[in-house]
């Protein structure tokens, strides 16, 4: 309003104090500016957003991917109920190895002319239950393709992990993209703009405004702690086993019965029962005291 | 909610058991024996209450409303009580339980980092 009187006196008065004051003026309207482009700032500082955005983008978001999480758990469980049989010779080798390695973590329990019987009888070379001839391991991939339920239980478990993960993600990406979603509640460096505010393209938002997707991700992450809570430790193994299989492509046995034969190789037996009498005694005397 | 006291509960029906069941300092001194099935246990129950007081921590920050750097000082404090709790829970004699310190101060730091950060967000919303 201010600046509209020395305009109704500028008619009165002469053309260079008129010049003057339209300069003045120019100059009030650009303060002016100055002032509202601030203000926008501090309203980029803290924006108020939506409640309906909390309500229907937010809470959805989380709980579908609770539910979802949960559905897994139970179908993954329903498909391991009705594998197959596992294959007896697998079977046996795994519980050579058990024995072997409680052999490994007894071995002082025992005399030296047992575990040499004993390390014998797992690790000879010409009958050792641990001896895999060379030439003779499987070859896990051809192994696979001989087995084709292997390659399908596989098949399962990944696609089980992998189909729900890109779906929720695919309707994130759909339906909730482009707009400010969340205020999390610590600031993060410019360099995370590209990720955290995919699809908005406002350079004066704040970091700490992050879009649906980013929101997407931080359930993803966050909530594997929640399952592994209300859904018992299966879940959290069930993620590490997989992680294992797909990177090393099913286990090896013979690999894992080799290891277990260089481990019984280099084991240094000391046997500990002479010296028992000592310690008893010790103990005893410690107690007596 | 129900799930998670549930969950506490079991947690603590684990600690006990173990106190009588767990086998550890046999044999000489220098020859420390463990039992594999409950270290096993004994992890399990530590993975528990680190991702239980992640996600507990989480929420009260948010409800405090604590920003930036306090919030995660928070989550170190939180995580340095559980620490101290769980040792008093192993009768402060960390050897009969755990093979090494790191398992009580560090396992499960990270993972729990996650849950904390999301479980702080959630009050914000409000």
């Amino acid at each position: 309003m201010a600046h509209y009187q020395p305009n109704k006196k500028n008619k009165t008065s002469s053309p260079k104090l008129a010049v003057q004051k339209i300069r003045r003026e120019k100059n009030q309207i650009r303060s002016k500016k100055k002032e509202r482009d601030l203000s926008k700032a501090k309203m980029a500082e803290d924006l108020v957003l939506d409640t309906a955005i909390r309500d229907w983008v937010l809470i959805p978001l989380s709980v579908v991917m609770v539910l979802i999480g949960v559905l897994r758990y139970f179908v993954s469980k329903l498909m391991k109920g009705s594998s197959q049989i596992p294959d007896p010779k697998i079977v046996k080798e795994g519980q050579v190895i058990i024995r072997a390695r409680n052999l490994r973590a007894g071995a002082n329990y025992i005399p030296a002319k047992s575990f040499r019987a004993r390390k014998a009888y797992y690790s000879n070379e010409e009958n050792g239950l641990l001896h895999v001839p060379k030439g003779q391991a499987a070859n896990p991939q051809a192994q696979m393709f001989s087995d084709p339920n292997m390659a399908m239980d596989m098949m399962k478990k990944n696609l089980s992990m992998i189909i729900p993960q890109t779906l929720t993600f695919a309707w994130v990406n759909f339906f909730f993209s482009g707009f400010v979603a969340a205020k999390i509640p610590f600031p993060l460096t410019q360099r995370f703009r590209a990720m955290l505010q995919n699809g908005i393209d406002l350079s004066t938002v704040d970091v700490s405004y992050v879009s649906s997707r980013s929101w997407y991700f931080l359930n993803l992450f966050g909530l594997r702690g929640l399952f592994s809570l209300i859904l018992g430790e299966e879940n959290a193994t069930d993620d590490t086993q997989r992680m294992m299989q797909m990177s090393g492509f099913g286990m090896d046995p013979s690999k894992t019965l080799g290891a277990e034969k260089d481990g019984l190789d280099i084991v240094q037996h000391d046997w500990v029962l002479p010296k028992f009498e000592l310690r008893a005694e010790s103990v005893l005397r410690k107690l007596v005291k | 909610m129900f799930a998670v006291e549930f969950q506490k509960g079991a947690m603590a029906g684990h600690d006990n058991s173990n106190g009588s069941t767990e086998k550890s300092t046999s044999g000489m001194d220098d020859l420390p024996t463990f039992n594999a099935e409950n270290m096993q246990n004994n992890m399990k129950v530590i993975l528990y209450s680190r991702t239980f007081m992640a996600i507990i921590g989480g929420v009260i920050a948010g409800i405090l409303g604590l920003t930036s750097l306090t919030g995660f000082i928070f989550y170190f404090l939180v995580m340095a009580i559980t620490s101290v709790a769980l040792t008093a829970k192993a009768k402060f004699s960390i050897h009969s339980y755990f093979d090494s310190w790191n398992r009580v101060l560090l396992d499960g730091f990270f993972g729990g980092l996650m849950s904390f950060v999301l479980f702080w967000t959630y009050p914000c919303l409000l």
